[in-house]
């Protein structure tokens, strides 16, 4: 037990003093879910809003596959990213196996479906009448859809927090397809794993107490966003 | 005139349920449509407010005919607006709703903050400018509903139901307003009713659909029914399901329920006091209710169990002198029952 409360110390310490290396890690871990995070946004958004509004066929066989997406292992995402991106892959000549790049494509296939599956779910409790109003007063379709997402806004922001939540946490992708090379692909997940592995448990529980932190932001924001929305 | 529909009819599933061989709608007046759920009004509505094409038919708007393709139907949409039953307000201030269709119109800030003041003076609600639409009451939430139309200054407005669901004062409100607003701007107003009374108060005419379809009733003295034997071959029928009644002329040949009989008001005869037997065919005892003056008819509502209208001309009320509360026999004649 000492030796954790001593671990946990030295961790506490390291986060204090701003240790140069903990917050490079820090700093890759939130850059790749960042943009990964923006990407599955600018993604997951409008196809979550088309599949719930479009006329479109075996509508309910596409919602059973997202939502089998959404349990899908880290792991597998990153074979399945590996087999396209290694060098013998089809997108093996882009170079990107290894790199930040690789680690941004898995995570916009891990949490795409979930912002997908949710956004489903926040535009499909908005009351079918916002639209018929919006036609009636005057606005053209793309002006009907901005009106919808805006009255999902709440449910729609808490997809894409949970999403940044999915990703800054996983490991899977980040260790398959980033490697964890030091100060390049080096994430906080994959960072604490390798730390764990030489034994070495005060960078870990630093990254883990990070990890923690950022986690608890992000049920703040959650929890205050949709607290908003109930009002 | 505004509207012109040619053999219209809209069709659910393969079902038809609107079905309307022609019907014109005058510039600048007030026209109320009846009906009962399911008759078709809304359907009616969203094919007026170019919101759904008809099934089959043509539709004329200010004399064009209308083609129900996209950008044509947007255009359209700019002219017409339609206020619901059920208001839906976004989720924002009370000044940011009525905003909404003047930003998509283009017009600028400045313009739109005046325009915005008038509405809201209008139907009196200028204190909650800056109010959260979600926290108007029922009736405060109806004439948000009218000013935001109101601002767009539309050629048409369609009120689905608009004092169903707000209390007694606030009825008396938008019926007031609606009745200076198609006064001070000349916007032809449609708005549907199961309320013959306030209608005919408020419409210039009235429009009734029946199963889809339009009927020259006057909607008032429809009357669900059953048909039950009541021996040796001869049927009673149980208005409401309450109140008996021995029809006169032929009935139909099938008992049970489902049933509806229309008692043309200009047919009744109103007899004073209790002067025959409700067994024999054709009559109905009540009290008399209500009484309206319509022009040259004077207007009863009689209440036999179920409310029944009376249409006299004002020589025979005068002759009648006849007031609330008074007993008083119908006698219906075989003309006078229609089944529907």
């Amino acid at each position: 037990m000492s030796f954790f409360i001593d671990s946990f110390l030295s961790a506490i310490s390291l986060v204090v003093t701003l240790d140069p290396e903990l917050f490079q890690v820090v700093g890759v871990s939130l850059r790749v879910s960042c943009i990964s995070t923006l990407l599955a946004a600018v993604g997951g958004i409008p196809l979550g809003f088309f599949i719930a509004y479009g006329n479109i066929r075996g509508k309910r066989m596409v919602i059973t596959l997202l939502n089998t997406m959404l349990a899908m292992p880290t792991v597998v995402i990153g074979l399945f990213v590996y087999a396209f991106i290694s060098r013998r892959g089809v997108l093996g000549v882009f170079d990107l196996l290894y790199t930040q790049n690789a680690i941004i494509i898995g995570q916009v296939f891990l949490i795409t479906p979930l912002i997908a599956a949710l956004t489903i779910a926040a535009v499909s409790r908005i009351d079918e009448r916002y639209s018929k109003t919006a036609k009636t007063l005057g606005a053209n379709s793309l002006q009907t859809v901005l009106v919808i997402l805006r009255e999902a806004q709440f449910g729609i922001c808490a997809a894409v927090i949970s999403a940044f939540g999915r990703v800054v946490s996983e490991i899977g992708i980040s260790m398959m397809l980033g490697g964890n090379i030091k100060g390049f692909t080096r994430t906080m997940t994959t960072a604490m794993a390798l730390e764990y592995d030489k034994g070495s448990f005060t960078l870990a529980v630093a990254l883990g107490l990070v990890l923690m932190s950022i986690s608890l932001l992000m049920n703040i924001l959650f929890n205050f966003v949709q607290g908003r929305g109930r009002l | 005139m505004q509207y012109e529909l040619q053999q219209v009819t809209q069709q659910y599933n393969g079902k038809t349920v609107l079905n309307i061989k022609r019907l014109e709608i005058v510039s600048g007046k007030i026209y109320g449509l009846l009906g009962a759920n399911g008759a078709g009004k809304t359907t009616l509505f969203n094919i007026l407010a170019f919101l759904e094409p008809p099934a089959s038919g043509q539709v004329f708007f200010a004399g064009q005919s209308v083609f129900f393709g996209r950008t044509e139907l947007h255009k359209l949409r700019q002219r017409v607006v339609m206020v619901d039953q059920y208001p839906i307000m976004f989720t924002t201030t009370v000044c940011k709703n009525i905003e909404f269709g003047l930003k998509i119109r283009g017009m600028e800030k400045g313009c739109r903050q005046a325009v915005i003041d008038e509405a809201l003076d209008m139907v009196d609600l200028a204190a909650y400018r800056n109010a959260s639409a979600a926290e108007l009451s029922g009736g405060e939430t109806q004439r948000l509903a009218i000013a935001r139309a109101l601002a767009l200054s539309p050629e048409v407005m369609l009120c689905d139901e608009p004092t169903a669901n707000v209390d007694v004062e606030n009825q008396a409100v938008i019926r007031a307003l609606l009745t200076r607003v198609n006064q001070e701007t000349r916007c032809t107003l449609l708005f549907t009713s199961h309320d013959r009374l306030q209608a005919a108060g408020l419409a210039d005419e009235t429009i009734v659909l029946e199963k889809g379809e339009l009927v020259d009733t006057s909607y008032e003295n429809i009357f669900s029914c059953s048909l039950e034997s009541k021996g040796g071959g001869q049927k009673v029928c149980m208005l409401q399901q309450k109140v008996p009644f021995n029809l006169p002329g032929s009935v139909p040949e099938k008992e049970g329920r489902g049933y509806r009989v229309y008692l043309n008001p200009d047919k009744i005869k109103l007899i004073q006091g209790e002067q025959q037997s409700q067994q024999r065919p054709g009559i109905l005892f009540g009290t008399i209710s209500l009484m309206m003056a319509e022009g040259e008819k004077v207007r009863l509502i009689v209440n036999v169990g179920v409310m029944v209208t009376v249409l006299l001309s004002v020589r025979e009320y005068q002759q009648l002198r006849l007031a609330i509360g008074d007993a008083v026999t119908l006698k219906l004649r075989p003309d006078a029952v229609e089944w529907l």
